[in-house]
């Protein structure tokens, strides 16, 4: 049976599949809160934070995530920086981090084309009736957008969690490192990654039709 | 991949020389080069395939280029050094004579560890001594030697590091090691699962962890683990081998007779290089800088 050694090795893998769901919660808590916050940077009326905003956007979309991992686990480690002293929560810290780091600049940029397309003469109407910006923004602009964004942001979230299988490089027990270490002690490649690829398929797939649902009762027709 | 190709090239037209005089049933060499080298050439029985090498002129061993200290291509001058490639130049020597430079016998192929076995089965190589583990799985593909040299897994720990002594005292301890290895699996099967491995992608960057305290030891092949000391002086190895690997000389295996008494040959070298006093020359040599002991034997 495919995947049947899962059982054989079920300490491993459902470890795997426990942590590879909490770094993927974290880190689209993460990415979705930053993404956001960047993205109203980015069409904020002050200057500075339209810079700031940019530089971090560009900065974690055109790196990679596993240099991304390495710097927050060695790297920052070089410069005394620590997220625990234990070095197992450490890792797992620098994981969700760099997940929510990383996928927040994609948010960041699929938000901000969605505040972009909120008409402007709603903006303008909310301002004539004395809204502040940031009640307009509050009110008007971010309802709009979250209904707008939820097919793309479903495909972040989607990536999010394969992603998290890059994490196994600095040493999370996810679920392909599982299936690694399965591998090296029975030496049966195929039917550990098959279970691994399995396990991620049930994360997934119902987080794909939560996304359509989602989509189908929040979706403003235009 | 230059170099591939033509040690392709080269391999292939050898491979089709040696196939046209096994063919012709004669392996007359040119008489004026058996009659200047006649006087220093070791004597071998005709059919065996130390004969055939010394009729063709060459002898052409696979080794990898940057595996210190056992085997290294200086980049500047191009010349072959370390624990196997003196190996290599014995086993040369023992074919070709004492007399003259041997390295103008020796071919050298460069191989890395996926390599080693395609070298032989495909006739690149006719031998290949590249820190080449002796397994059961290996041997179905290819003839090894005698083991010539002994190693296993052992422990890297920080210069002050007092509290891990042997594999047992791993117990509890942060251990990093590569993913995808046997190391994790030994470490795992000497401290009954109760060290916490850490597994990375490599060793340079379990090393990075253990001088930033995010690991407290490294463990791996002492081989590997002589190669992270020299990057970092502050580091030094500790405890008793926990897992064995020994080292063979690969060789293909004798298919209708081509490789007749080869092994036997390399055998026979090595003890006397064992003997003589050779090996543990080139241990002291190699070896010692980087393990800080002595060894008169593999065995020792």
């Amino acid at each position: 049976m495919p995947g049947g050694i899962i059982f054989e090795f079920p300490e491993l893998f459902l470890t795997g599949l426990w942590l590879t769901i909490q770094i993927s919660v974290l880190g689209l808590i993460g990415a979705i809160v930053l993404g956001t916050l960047v993205a109203l940077a980015r069409v904020s009326p002050i200057v500075p934070l339209r810079w700031i905003g940019g530089a971090y956007v560009e900065f974690f979309r055109n790196t990679p995530l596993i240099v991304q991992l390495f710097f927050l686990f060695l790297g920052l480690g070089s410069l005394g920086f620590r997220f625990s002293s234990d070095t197992f929560e450490s890792i797992f810290r620098a994981a969700a981090t760099g997940m929510a780091l990383y996928h927040g600049a994609y948010v960041a940029e699929v938000v901000r084309g969605g505040l972009l397309g909120v008409d402007r003469g709603q903006i303008e109407a909310a301002r004539s009736l004395g809204l502040s910006y940031l009640q307009m923004v509050q009110y008007v602009q971010l309802p709009q957008t979250f209904r707008s964004v939820i097919p793309p942001l479903g495909n972040i979230a989607i990536a999010l969690v394969k992603n998290t299988s890059l994490a196994s490089t600095i040493g999370v027990a996810e679920l392909l490192y599982a299936a690694e270490i399965v591998e090296s002690r029975t030496f049966r490649a195929e039917e550990a990654f098959i279970a691994a690829t399995m396990l991620f398929l049930l994360l997934t797939i119902p987080l794909g039709i939560l996304v359509n649902a989602l989509e189908r009762r929040l979706l403003v027709v235009r | 991949m230059r170099g591939i190709t033509r040690a392709l090239a080269l391999g292939l037209t050898l491979a089709f020389v040696a196939t046209a005089c096994g063919a012709g049933g004669t392996t007359t060499p040119s008489p004026t080069a058996a009659a200047s080298q006649a006087a220093t050439k070791p004597k071998h029985d005709l059919a065996t395939y130390q004969y055939s090498l010394q009729t063709k002129g060459k002898i052409r061993i696979g080794t990898q280029e940057d595996n210190t200290p056992f085997s290294v291509k200086t980049p500047a001058t191009g010349k072959w050094d370390g624990f196997d490639v003196a190996i290599g130049r014995e086993i040369a020597k023992a074919i070709f004579g004492e007399g003259e430079d041997v390295e103008k016998f020796i071919e050298w192929v460069p191989v890395v560890s996926a390599t080693r076995i395609p070298a032989i089965t495909d006739n690149k190589a006719d031998i290949v001594i590249k820190t080449f583990t002796i397994n059961a799985e290996r041997k179905a593909q290819i003839d090894f030697s005698d083991v010539y040299f002994r190693t296993g897994q052992r422990i890297l720990v920080k210069k002050d590091n007092t509290t891990i002594k042997e594999a047992a005292d791993m117990a509890g301890k942060t251990i990093c090691s590569q993913r995808g290895s046997t190391s994790e699996k030994n470490i795992s099967t000497a401290t009954n699962g109760a060290a916490r491995p850490l597994l990375l992608d490599s060793y340079p960057a379990c090393l990075l962890a253990l001088q930033q305290g995010q690991a407290d030891a490294v463990s791996t092949d002492e081989t590997i683990l002589f190669g992270l000391v020299k990057q970092d002086p502050n580091t030094k190895i500790v405890g008793k081998y926990f897992s064995q690997e020994p080292y063979g000389i690969g060789v293909k295996k004798s298919a209708g007779g081509d490789r007749t008494g080869f092994v036997d040959f390399i055998n026979r070298t090595l003890i006397t290089l064992i003997t003589t006093g050779k090996w543990a020359t080139f241990y002291e040599q190699y070896i010692t800088p980087v393990s800080g002991d002595k060894k008169r034997t593999p065995d020792d």
